[in-house]
């Protein structure tokens, strides 16, 4: 009781960075939230995570239900079960809350997500369902592996036979025999390094990390924090890639809105964007949409215009603005035809907030 | 009695014989070489649309059954058809990928990246100076679809794909409530116009090619929103993301006249637990490519012009699964052959060409068409009249 309230009654503080911590500058921040989280940081993430140890915030977002819920999207995404394939039921719908708090595993979450309704309607048949449960969750050619493809297509029809070396006679035995098998765990690994970390996995680190997550699958945030610590975090924030429509849709509704959006405001919007190979246009009519409605939440210019555009700088690109840009700006800010918003735009539809 | 392919053909006019065959080879070797024979006459060729009727599409259910097709029947009169053109493999999305690129494309079932061989699109771009604009995809599928678009070749890629669009994400009621929820994008005053100019330059530092990218986006914008008052995201039914397709593809050919206009449809593929479902599909998109055959028509400059080509991916399984649907695994040749359409201005009409040939054939024959090298390939024969 007494050290309970001794706890309660201690100061709120962080423990101090160790020396050799690695700190997030804003840009960082907002990359790494981007890959982890799917949005960039709130204003409040911001204010605790910036200049902050890497490892103690890697920690608090990967054991975040954000982490997780953009562990599912991916993994939705993955599979293609999205649009009319999207999971409607509650065994999928909760799995992040149920990954957060440890009630499940990643493989017991890829294990419902394939046993789902919704994974049997986007692959019907013996041949396609089989063939997908090959590629996708074991990484298998099965052009290399046909005799392999036929006897799981006769487990799926309800033979008792082998299927990746083990014994079955159901469609629900060839989706178990798929995750439990090794090729499984590499083959999740390996997409799932190259997701985080920007690269292909060496194959003696990922041969080591299949051990492990084949023993145990929670040591799975423990290898996401791996991935981006030390040279690989280096590397990774020294790449940058296209950012992906999901993503700069709900990115658009932090950066303009200040707010985390619903699913139900970004889903239209990732929807038709993915109708476009190239997105450009259609991001230009969604941000206007937001900047012309009425509905973004900007902060006014004031007296001092370069400490607003750099604030918007640092917010929307995570940099300081350079020197040309920053006169640009706001000289084109002192003109009566240009608004706020028309920089915003600007910002938010530049090639630069396209990839991250 | 079912009825048989090789019965409904032998009703309509088969040019049969080597003259005709010597006639097209002639045409193509001397256009392969550029010997530019003074008895060779100008191809009148100069766009193409291309109809990747996709899902997986028997021959049984379309010109094994005319009643199925009559629009399909009726356009055959006025071109070519290849019966018996070999899929390339069973994946939906790296056999429609095939298509496109004129290679037989190894690609997961499910997987959602672009090839590595660069598309005719692509090529066509590249080899002609075709600008965004002049050549489109219009899709039905979704998420993988829109990777058709161009390859990760670094001699081609983005800068030479094509123009994509999938109708069924842009034009449904889900966006258009999204609008309706935010109003529409204000009109921005000159000045306004300006200003942005002067903050994007600083930004990007200027430059041509910025400049024009952006200006095709604007007009692709302008297209989008002008779209979507035309009533294609109220569009229902069976067939309703492929009818949007040729729906689209039907207002940009006769809009923009683009040189190279491809469609992907994909919605047979209810055919795996619904065969009623699935020969619905085919005569509704039948009678859309029948629109779309006729809208061509209906301009003079493009019915003098404009090539259809289409073709499925693939076709289905032999018999009917336990769910009584429709399959794509068994290797018969109802699933690896299916049946190629080629009408236009430049070919032989009413033939019907029973030779083996490819899918993989149809690219190299689309960028011969609008004048490109390409990559080289084998084209379908007896094209030419």
């Amino acid at each position: 009781m007494l050290v309970a309230m001794a706890l309660a009654l201690a100061p709120v503080t962080q423990a101090p960075p160790a020396q050799s911590s690695r700190v997030l500058d804003a840009g960082e921040l907002r990359r790494v939230c981007l890959d982890l989280l799917g949005r960039p940081p709130l204003a409040e993430e911001r204010a605790r995570w910036i200049g902050q140890p890497a490892e103690a915030t890697l920690v608090a977002i990967t054991e975040s239900r954000g982490f997780w819920a953009q562990w599912l999207d991916e993994q939705l995404w993955y599979f293609l079960l999205v649009d009319q394939f999207a999971p409607r039921g509650d065994s999928v719908l909760r799995l992040p809350e149920a990954l957060e708090a440890g009630e499940v595993d990643v493989r017991d979450a890829v294990h419902r997500l394939a046993l789902a309704p919704n994974f049997d309607q986007r692959n019907p048949g013996a041949d396609t369902f089989v063939t997908v449960v090959m590629e996708q969750l074991c990484g298998l050619s099965v052009d290399k592996q046909r005799r392999e493809l036929e006897f799981g297509k006769k487990m799926y029809d309800g033979a008792q036979t082998r299927f990746l070396g083990g014994e079955g006679r159901t469609q629900s035995d060839v989706v178990k025999l798929a995750v439990q098998s090794e090729g499984f765990a590499r083959h999740y690994l390996a997409r799932e390094h190259e997701r985080l970390a920007h690269a292909k996995a060496d194959p003696r680190a990922l041969a080591q990390w299949t051990k492990r997550f084949h023993k145990d699958p929670r040591e799975y945030p423990l290898l996401v924090r791996e991935w981006l610590s030390g040279e690989s975090l280096e590397r990774r924030l020294a790449t940058r890639r296209p950012i992906s429509n999901r993503v700069w849709a709900r990115s658009l509704h932090v950066d303009l809105m200040g707010a985390e959006p619903t699913r139900e405001q970004t889903e239209p919007m990732r929807q038709a964007l993915d109708s476009l190979a190239d997105p450009a246009p259609l991001r230009s009519v969604m941000a206007r949409l937001l900047l012309d409605g009425g509905k973004a939440v900007i902060e006014p210019v004031g007296s001092d215009r370069s400490a607003w555009v750099r604030a918007q700088w640092l917010r929307v690109l995570g940099r300081e603005p350079r020197a040309d840009e920053l006169t640009a700006v706001a000289d084109a800010l002192a003109q009566p035809a240009c608004r706020v918003e028309t920089v915003l735009y600007a910002l938010v539809t530049s090639e630069e907030a396209a990839s991250y | 009695m079912k009825p048989d392919a090789h019965s409904v053909y032998t009703r309509r006019l088969v040019l049969q014989g080597a003259v005709a065959g010597a006639a097209g080879l002639c045409l193509t070797s001397s256009h392969l070489n550029g010997l530019a024979l003074p008895t060779v006459p100008e191809r009148k060729t100069k766009r193409v649309v291309l109809v990747a009727f996709a899902g997986g599409v028997r021959t049984k259910e379309t010109f094994g059954k005319p009643d199925n097709v009559p629009n399909l029947m009726r356009i055959s009169e006025r071109g070519v058809l290849y019966t018996r053109a070999r899929s390339a493999n069973l994946g939906h999305y790296g056999a429609a990928l095939s298509i496109f690129t004129g290679i037989a494309e190894q690609r997961g079932i499910r997987e959602n990246s672009r090839g590595n061989d660069p598309t005719v699109f692509e090529l066509v771009r590249k080899e002609l100076g075709l600008a965004g604009n002049d050549v489109w995809i219009t899709t039905a599928g979704g998420a993988q679809q829109v990777n058709y678009s161009h390859s990760v070749h670094p001699d081609y890629g983005a800068r030479f794909g094509a123009t994509t669009l999938d109708g069924d994400g842009v034009f449904n009621r889900e966006f258009r409530a999204l609008l309706e929820r935010y109003g529409r994008p204000r009109e921005w005053s000159q000045g306004e116009k300006d200003a942005l100019t002067q903050v994007r330059r600083a930004m990007s530092g200027g430059g041509t090619d910025a400049e024009q990218r952006r200006a095709n986006s604007e007009r692709v914008e302008q297209w989008i929103l002008s779209e979507l008052t035309r009533g294609t995201a109220e569009m229902t039914g069976a067939n309703a993301a492929d009818a949007k397709a040729l729906r689209l593809a039907r207002n940009l050919v006769t809009l923009f006249k683009p040189k190279l206009t491809a469609v992907v449809l994909q919605e047979a593929d209810m055919a795996h637990g619904n065969y009623g479902g699935y020969v619905e599909v085919v005569r509704r998109n039948d009678a859309a490519i029948g629109e779309l055959w006729t809208a061509i028509q209906a301009d003079p400059e493009l019915a003098a012009t404009t090539a259809l080509v289409v073709v499925p991916e693939f076709g289905r399984d032999r018999d009917l699964n336990s769910r009584r649907g429709l399959d794509h695994g068994d290797g018969s040749d109802d699933l690896n052959y299916v049946t190629c359409l080629c009408a236009g201005p430049d070919f032989q009409r009413g033939l019907v060409v029973k030779d083996e040939v490819g899918v993989v054939d149809v690219a190299p024959t689309v960028c011969d068409l609008l004048g490109a090298k390409g990559r080289g390939g084998r084209k379908l024969p007896q094209l030419y009249s």
